[in-house]
């Protein structure tokens, strides 16, 4: 770790970077070429089952596939063959379908590509409203109180694959402005877009609105005002002051779309690349899924390069000459209606875990399947005729427990990694854009299923949006004056770690850790299907929801009071962290 | 007041700090931008759909496919069905309502001796415009029989073939078949002229096809266009062509139906049937059983008395207006409805073992818990397992669910790693015929025994139901085996589904096939 501030002529050396990103992409191919020696699942098996469903597994159609494939040559032959054809632009033949991977891989990229491409756009969209009113508010010095980013939250947590549902049922079959399925023009963008992006904006909104009263109580933001500069450009500045803090947040947040959309791409049947991989990775037929983590990590370190260059350029000057100013939020007022928020979205979850407790959350009546709310059940019951209150109410403490164990766990993995910035660049990249089924189906092929597995699967690839979060502010935070002035007063790593960089990071960390919290509750559930995480029929709101999906038209109850009992959490942490950081201040 | 002179932006003109490098780097960052917005139109990248083939041009049917291809519509893999489904490949023979075969490329045949048919050509010519001779057929079923892996239609047989003259075929196997022309109707087996068969052992159908429609293109695993094959032996087509889109998730399927988007969409999960017109609904009895398996072969359940307890306490019935939306039919054994002639030939299961008591179920776990498995691949088996769990709790069991992915846990089932699965299983293969189900899934030897039933009198049964020639006696005897296996508890079926098929109000002619082998033919039009 070299927290001390480093002397601004010296040019960093290159090296740690690169081969950070070199080191990481080989180890994420590596273990994904190991995948069906780890797993134990014989690939010859997988294999035959994805060409041919009702084919009976005799030892002799096996040992045909086998030698068809070549699998007793052992992973290394394999790897050595795939990567001596990329070269020449030959990524092999799929093991499932026989024809070459690289057009499908080509053609599945772009296609995602496109489609991360609309919903970036969405999702600059959304941030852009979300922080509206600060800008507006900030740019003319009317900044007074402090905002809790409910709308934020509130947007943040709707799991995008009931948003993905409601867009394709409502404006897909109901209205028909847009094809509800397919990937036929640019009208075929619009929903999918939407359903990826509006999550995303008001995630990055939220951590933008948060970041911006700093920039705009800074001196020259006075200073503009007084000499009466237009209200716009102060509100540019004030953006490009904080944006800089934000932009590594594209990569996991907006750039990880290319391969983490699966759920989006199903429900729309967009042929892109998550799909793919997924589809490659569940009949382990080893050339795609290679070709795809391979696509994933040039993207994730090109990306990264793109928006560390864009940092950059934004910062400019000052922050190679370590000149930036450190950015601290004004004592702003709290609301009071954050107080009400907070308090009512406590006693509402309180009532709904003891209202909950109270009943059998496995109980089932099939003659009750589907009973729209009533006094009986207050939420209404599912498919199978259990009570989702009830459901709802012992699931509680499981969801939000292993959630908040494994945010807290990513997050502070996040903030070490982060702290060796150059070399953590580039397993950052690499994580960034790995999806959590893929390291799920890693981690179910080593420990087999297992409670713990979707934690641990989510832990290795959520730390990422922390390092680079905490690798950007660490960096602007460094090239700060007061942190000079401390190192020539005296000052050891251990004091400008307590006193001056874990301040300046730890908050904005939190609330993007809190911004993420509904996501990682829909991810956990996500890995059900690889058998990792707690096993059916126990309820957690994640499953509550998945399990649900197909039921939002018929019954919108079994999906609503799960979506709203995820949001009233996501408000909560949000608005509580708020409230505590007043009162801790 | 002052002004920050480190202040990030430079700012406007006129301030004294303006710095070059930032205003460079913000038109870089704007090229960057533009760049990036222009990335769509360059890359290209959506399907190129036939947009102008849509609902106005002229008739042409959109159907919405459930399973994409994994082997570019290669017959020797899943794909084989789309090739019948869609009218696209025959066999020598077909299967009629009642599942016995009638004359497809072959107009008539006749068994010679034990092991010899020989079977008559009728005159038909390849959507390339060659011929239907005997030689191709000789070809074709010559490519089938050396696919690697074979197709599971000839996993227990040896077909050689012979070109007698221009149009006669003869079969000859190594030992006796009696159900060769119900095998010849299999979608694996059909007959694709020579540019079909590539060196390397690649089979594309495109073109190559006997049928009244002809695959013109194959776009990947999207989509497919089919035309009108106008040399059909059976007369033209009235459809002049289909517009083939795959897709997967049966929710997007539905909502493609309701949004007018596709007009057959098939295999409606059941779930989403009810979201459907009536007049666009369809159910249509399935080969599909789905039962619970009990494992004989270790664990709790090598217990006889267990077992019976178990079979006493499911109620597959419970499962029928619950979980299948009222798309099932509550289990009568092994064969369903969809197969016709099951039930008058029903054999009564007589000297079941008694089940035992919840009392005697809590000595006999000894403690244990039962290892209840099922797969997310379809939408209902996780939720029937939900209503199972409470049904043999009840019955005193110690439940706990083990559910995944099919792929994740097949080694597991196949290693006996549980006691029950829920399991849903096609019960009449490519062969129309349900020996070859029967003694893959329950005799002693068989591959896919995940029962573990390892049984003289079940093994008796089925080998004297495959060794019967004469259809009807066949058919009595494997119901006879039937009730050996059920005698066992080493299955207990719950339901019989049902698939629900959406068609558009506006089309007429939709086949209606219980196998699923079936879809659109010549007469398949919209009104």
């Amino acid at each position: 770790m070299s927290l001390a501030h480093a002397p601004a002529a010296a040019r960093p050396s290159l090296w740690p970077a690169a081969a950070g990103r070199v080191l990481a992409g080989v180890a994420l191919l590596g273990a994904v070429a190991l995948l069906p020696w780890l797993s134990g699942a014989d690939p010859a098996r997988t294999v035959l089952r994805a060409r041919s469903a009702d084919q009976n597994p005799t030892p002799s159609e096996l040992a045909a596939v086998r030698g068809q494939l070549g699998l007793d040559e052992g992973p290394l032959v394999h790897l050595a063959h795939w990567l001596g054809g990329l070269p020449g632009g030959d990524a092999g033949v799929s093991w499932v379908s026989g024809a070459p991977v690289m057009p499908q891989v080509g053609t599945a990229l772009s296609v995602s590509l496109t489609l991360m491409l609309g919903a970036f756009g969405v999702t600059v969209l959304v941030a852009g409203l979300v922080c509206a009113r600060t800008v507006f508010l900030g740019s003319r010095r009317r900044l007074r109180q402090d905002r809790a980013g409910t709308t934020a939250a509130v947007l943040a947590s709707l799991p995008k694959f009931l948003l993905a549902s409601v867009l394709a049922t409502v404006c897909g079959v109901g209205w028909g402005w847009f094809p509800s399925s397919g990937w036929e023009g640019p009208q075929s963008m619009v929903l999918p877009s939407l359903a990826l992006g509006i999550p995303s904006g008001a995630m990055l909104g939220g951590m933008l609105g948060q970041a911006l009263p700093a920039a705009f109580h800074e001196p020259w933001a006075r200073t503009a005002y007084a000499i009466g500069l237009p209200p716009g450009h102060i509100a540019r500045d004030g953006l490009r002051r904080t944006l800089p803090g934000i932009l590594p947040q594209l990569l996991p947040t907006v750039v990880a779309l290319v391969g983490g959309a699966v759920s989006v791409e199903k429900i729309f049947n967009i042929p892109g690349l998550g799909r793919l991989a997924l589809e490659a990775a569940v009949a382990q037929d080893l050339p795609v899924l290679q070709t795809a983590t391979l696509a994933l990590v040039l993207l994730g370190v090109a990306a990264g390069m793109l928006i560390r260059a864009l940092r950059h350029a934004l910062l400019g000057r000052p922050l190679r000459d370590g000149a930036l100013p450190a950015l601290h939020r004004p004592p702003l007022t709290v609301p009071r209606s954050l107080r009400w928020v907070t308090t009512a979205c406590a006693l509402l979850l309180l009532a709904l875990v003891t209202a909950g407790l109270l009943r059998d959350p496995l109980q089932v009546d099939t003659a009750a399947r589907l009973l729209s709310p009533s006094l009986e059940h207050p939420l209404g019951t599912d498919a199978l005729g259990r009570d989702l209150l009830a459901r709802l109410g012992h699931g509680a403490l499981r969801t939000a427990g292993v959630a908040l164990a494994v945010t807290a766990v990513s997050a502070a993995i996040g903030l070490l990694l982060g702290m060796t910035p150059r070399a953590s660049a580039g397993p950052t990249e690499v994580a960034s854009t790995l999806p959590a089924v893929l390291a799920g189906l890693l981690i179910a092929g080593v420990t087999g299923p297992s409670v713990w597995g979707a934690a641990c699967a989510v832990c290795v690839v959520g730390w990422s949006p922390y390092a680079a979060q905490t690798a950007a502010l660490l960096e602007q935070e460094r090239a700060s004056g007061h942190i000079a002035a401390s190192v020539a007063l005296g000052a050891g790593r251990l004091h400008l770690l307590r006193r001056h960089l874990l301040p300046a990071v730890v908050p904005a960390l939190l609330r993007n850790a809190l911004l993420r919290l509904p996501t990682t509750v829909l991810v956990l559930a996500s890995l059900g299907f690889l058998g990792l995480g707690e096993q059916p029929p126990t309820p957690e709101w994640g499953r509550l929801l998945s399990e649900n999906q197909p039921y939002a038209e018929l019954a919108p109850w079994t999906v609503l009071g799960p979506a709203a009992a995820l949001v009233v959490l996501s408000v909560l942490a949000v608005t509580g962290s708020v409230l505590g950081r007043r009162n801790g201040a | 007041m002052l002004a920050s002179p480190i202040k990030p932006e430079p700012g406007r003109s006129g301030q004294p700090d303006r710095s070059t490098t930032g205003s460079d780097m913000r038109t870089t960052s704007r090229g960057l931008i533009a760049a990036l917005a222009l990335t769509p139109l360059l890359a290209g990248c959506f399907a190129p759909g036939d947009s102008d083939a849509g609902a106005a041009s002229g008739g042409r049917l959109r159907v919405a496919l459930a399973v994409p291809p994994v082997r570019a519509l290669s017959p020797y893999s899943n794909d084989a069905t789309v090739l019948s489904k869609l009218s696209v490949a025959e066999g020598l023979t077909a299967l009629d309502k009642n599942g016995t075969a009638e004359p497809a490329l072959a107009k008539s045949w006749k068994q010679d001796g034990a092991t010899t048919w020989t079977f008559e050509l009728r005159k038909a010519e390849f959507q390339d415009g060659t011929e239907l001779t005997a030689q191709a057929v000789v070809d074709a079923l010559d490519h089938a029989g050396t696919a690697k892996p074979k197709p599971r239609v000839l996993s227990d047989v040896s077909l050689t073939a012979k070109a007698e003259d221009a149009d006669t075929v003869t079969l000859t196997t190594t030992s006796p078949d009696p159900v060769l022309p119900l095998r010849l109707a299999s979608p694996a087996l059909a007959i694709l002229s020579a540019k079909a068969y590539a060196k390397d052992g690649a089979v594309s159908p495109v073109g190559a096809g006997t049928g009244p429609f002809e695959i013109t293109r194959l776009n990947g695993k999207t989509k497919a266009t089919l035309d009108r094959f106008d040399g059909y032996w059976g007369g033209k087509a009235k459809a002049p062509g289909i517009d083939v889109s795959w897709v997967a998730d049966g929710t997007a399927r539905a909502n493609a139906l309701r949004g007018g988007e596709a007009d057959i969409a098939e295999w409606i999960p059941t779930a989403q049937a009810k979201l459907l017109d009536k007049k666009t609904r369809h159910e249509v009895p399935s080969v599909r059983t789905d039962s619970l398996i009990l494992n004989t072969g270790s664990g709790l359940f090598t217990d006889a008395g267990l077992r019976a307890a178990a079979r006493e306490a499911v109620d597959g019935s419970a499962l029928v207006d619950s979980v299948f939306g009222g798309y099932a039919d509550p289990a009568q054994g092994l064969f369903g409805p969809a197969v016709p002639w099951a039930a008058d030939k029903r054999a009564e299961v007589t000297g079941r073992t008694k089940a035992a008591t919840a009392a005697e179920v809590k000595t006999g776990t000894k403690g244990r818990t039962l290892r209840l498995a099922t797969y997310t691949n379809r939408a209902e088996l996780p939720e029937a397992a939900a209503v199972l769990q409470q049904q043999l709790e009840r019955a005193g069991f110690t439940v706990k669910q083990d559910v995944r992915e099919y792929t994740q846990m097949e080694g597991d089932l196949l290693a006996g790693k549980y006691d029950a699965l829920v399991f849903s299983r096609v019960t009449l293969l490519d062969t129309g015929d349900a020996v070859d189900y029967l003694a893959s899934d329950f005799t002693s030897e068989g591959v896919y025994n995940i029962a573990g039933l390892k049984n003289a009198s079940v093994d008796k049964a089925i080998r004297a139901a495959a060794a019967e020639r004469d259809t009807g006696s066949r058919q009595e005897k494997i119901m006879r085996a039937e009730a050996e296996i059920l005698r066992t508890d080493a299955v207990v079926p719950l339901v019989h589904e049902q698939a629900v098929q959406g068609v558009a109000a506006d089309v007429e002619g939709v086949i209606l096939d219980p196998r699923e082998r079936s879809l659109i033919d010549v007469d398949t039009h919209l009104k």
